[in-house]
């Protein structure tokens, strides 16, 4: 059997004293995408951001396995190298630093960690270009400081464009469609889709079963009070805009 | 009424009284027998307790035999040097600059320890007169060598009337517990724009002091940087004051503070006449055990109508340790003004480390890039991209514990 891209397991992590994840089991052989639903505040960020290695969280059992290695032994940016990638539900605003300069910083930073030569910057242009190009971000956007005074579409797709420039082969997308108008879903499915690969695979969170009609997951959980109750294809997206949560969490809506 | 009692003085006041004494300033060492250095009870020094802090005073300095590297390298800059308070040599002089020697010191007198010191001990100035605008950036680098001294220096700058002028004060010198004691007077002619940068790159034994005085005559502009990244224990001291209608000042500084250091910025700012404006930005970051003081005052005297000024201070701690302190203080006699202050002290924040982190970005490169952000404000408006640079890079080393 080939190595999963990502396997959690039995994973409980708590803030402060309140347990937020309960025990969560995830397979993701490579070049799958699979589909988290569940409801607000059931702890799909804080999944993200466990797998991410966000500091406010205590993890008190379970281990977590990227391409084989223990990813919980890593700082975020080792993480990254390593090549998680998590495009933020709510991407941060950083004032003093420059797009481009984060970018470039971003990019070499991973060379580097994986022994890869820096990238020149008039190939490092290119990229950026067209990249910027493929996704509809304006270059005069990128301009700007990271994030500062982006409108929240603009938000998400520069995260997609930071995903298609870094390649790493575990992307996570938590809510990257929400506040998304219609034609922005579809160039975000079009930063997304190129992505597929046999050796990348994506966990996308999302609350809409529209999206699903874009990015078409080969796997959808639903998620419930810290952990994955259900699983299936991707009809079960559609059962569950349908019916609801209550069928499959059993608690009242 | 109270007899005034004798203060006990310290080996530092001991040396600093035989000193003054020995170059025949008398008066200023009856001065230091009867108050000694100020402790904290003195307003102006209240963060700064020199009786505490300055525990010795090493031998006047001796010419100085030998110079370590110049501390900063600016391409395309014309170099000046003081080293051991005496003027040296100077190549030819750039179109529009003269050079020249004065005895004495430079600063208007005023009730400041360390302007009386060096009043009394500076032997002579270096006098630049700038008749016109001067193209490369004019670099004074000011240096104490050899062993451990006490050196006392000057430096005279007239800004002609409509002149413009970038002129950077370096301070280093060898690894010894020197006492520095720099001044500057720098007068800005009518509708001059100058800018005016000191860098203490002194080494950590060192205790640098250094009084900077300011004069803006009618429709100057004057930007001043103050940077503190060298001595373990040092004071830059601001006087400017504004002498003619529509002139603007932007005084700003960054005060880099590392373990066991301490560290203080404090400007007077006075404001005499109607219809001239200021702002004060400075910017301290500390970090391991150490205390960062910034102290801010605003006179705005009876005339000044229509005065503009606002004062910013922004503190970074990297440490628990740390502290950062921060005393402003506004005097306005003027009725019709708009006068203001603030300040903000923080830690970097933990959702833009995260979200750095997140890309790949490794600590301390996020670290850098963030406190690169926090000061940008002080150093973005420097034109001059190699000085811009230099200035950044000695930020960066800071950064990196250099
Ligand atoms: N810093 C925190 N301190 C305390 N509780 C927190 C903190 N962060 C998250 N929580 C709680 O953890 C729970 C899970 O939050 P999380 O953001 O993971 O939910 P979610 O499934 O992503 O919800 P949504 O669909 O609304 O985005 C919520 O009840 C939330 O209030
Ligand atoms: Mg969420």
């Amino acid at each position: 059997m080939t190595t999963p891209i990502l396997e959690i397991r039995n994973l409980h992590a708590r803030i402060e004293d309140r347990e937020i994840l309960k025990g969560v089991n995830l397979i993701i052989p490579p070049g799958e995408v699979h589909a988290v639903m569940g409801r607000n505040g059931s702890g799909k960020s804080t999944l993200s951001y466990v797998l991410a290695g966000k500091e406010d969280y205590e993890i008190t059992e379970g281990e977590v396995l990227l391409d084989g290695e223990n990813l919980l032994e890593m700082d975020p940016a080792e993480r990254a190298a390593a090549g998680l990638f998590l495009a933020f539900q709510y991407p941060i605003e950083i004032p003093g630093v420059a797009t481009m300069t984060f970018l470039k910083a971003a990019m070499n930073a991973q060379r580097k960690a994986r022994g890869e030569a820096e990238m020149s910057t008039p190939d490092f242009m290119r990229a950026v270009k067209s990249a910027g190009t493929e996704l509809n971000v304006d270059t005069d956007m990128l301009k700007r400081p990271l994030n500062v005074g982006f409108s929240g579409g603009e938000k998400k797709r520069a995260e997609v464009l930071q995903m298609a420039l870094l390649q790493p082969k575990m992307c996570i997308l938590d809510e990257t469609d929400s506040g998304l108008d219609i034609d922005a879903l579809q160039v975000v499915s079009k930063g997304v889709n190129p992505l597929r690969a046999a050796n990348r695979s994506m966990l996308v969170i999302t609350h809409y079963q529209r999206l699903l009609n874009h990015i078409v997951p080969d796997v959808v959980h639903v998620f419930s009070d810290g952990r994955i109750v259900e699983s299936g294809d991707k009809d079960l997206a559609l059962q569950l805009e349908a019916k609801g949560y209550a069928d499959f969490d059993g608690a009242a809506a | 009424m109270h007899q005034t009692m004798p203060v006990r003085l310290g080996p530092a006041e001991e040396t600093l009284i035989a000193q003054l004494e020995s170059v025949g300033a008398s008066a200023e060492a009856d001065r230091m027998t009867v108050a000694g250095l100020p402790t904290r009870r003195v307003e102006s020094y209240h963060y700064t307790d020199l009786k505490t802090l300055l525990k010795t005073v090493p031998p006047l300095a001796k010419v100085a035999n030998e110079a370590s590297a110049p501390a900063l390298r600016v391409a395309g800059a014309y170099q000046l040097m003081i080293a051991n308070g005496v003027v040296q040599a100077a190549s030819t002089a750039p179109a529009g600059v003269i050079v020249g020697k004065a005895a004495g010191g430079v600063l208007t007198s005023r009730d400041d320890v360390l302007v009386h010191l060096n009043g009394a001990l500076a032997k002579e100035s270096l006098t630049l007169t700038l008749e016109s605008s001067v193209d490369p950036v004019i670099q004074i680098d000011r240096r104490i060598e050899g062993e451990a001294a006490h050196a006392a220096d000057a430096v005279k700058i007239f800004v002609a009337d409509n002149g413009s002028a970038v002129i950077l004060e370096t301070f280093s010198g060898s690894d010894a517990a020197h006492v520095g004691n720099h001044a500057t007077y720098l007068a800005v002619g009518k509708n001059a724009v100058v800018t005016h940068i000191t860098v203490d790159l002194s080494s950590k034994a060192t205790n640098h002091f250094a009084s900077n005085e300011y004069s803006l005559a009618e429709g100057a502009k004057l930007r001043t940087v103050t940077i503190h990244a060298g001595a373990g224990l040092s004071r830059s001291q601001v006087f400017a004051r504004f002498t003619g209608e529509g002139a603007h000042g932007d005084f700003t500084g960054l005060n880099l503070v590392e373990d066991g250091q301490h560290n203080d910025i404090t400007i007077d700012i006075r404001h005499g006449v109607a219809h001239t404006t200021s702002q004060e930005m400075y910017k301290q970051i500390a970090r391991g055990r150490s205390k960062a003081v910034f102290q801010g005052k605003i006179v705005v005297e009876r005339d000044a109508q229509k005065v503009d000024a606002k004062m910013m201070m922004q503190g970074l701690m990297l440490s628990d340790e740390a502290e950062i302190l921060s005393k402003p203080e506004l005097e306005i006699y003027a009725d019709d003004v708009v006068c203001g202050h603030g300040s903000t002290c923080g830690e970097l924040d933990e959702d833009s480390m995260f979200y750095l982190m997140s890309r790949g970005i490794p600590k301390a490169e996020a670290e850098t890039m963030l406190v690169r952000g926090f000061i940008e404000e002080v150093l973005d408006p420097i034109e001059d991209e190699a000085l811009n640079e230099a200035l950044t890079g000695i930020v960066d080393g800071w950064l990196q514990g250099k």
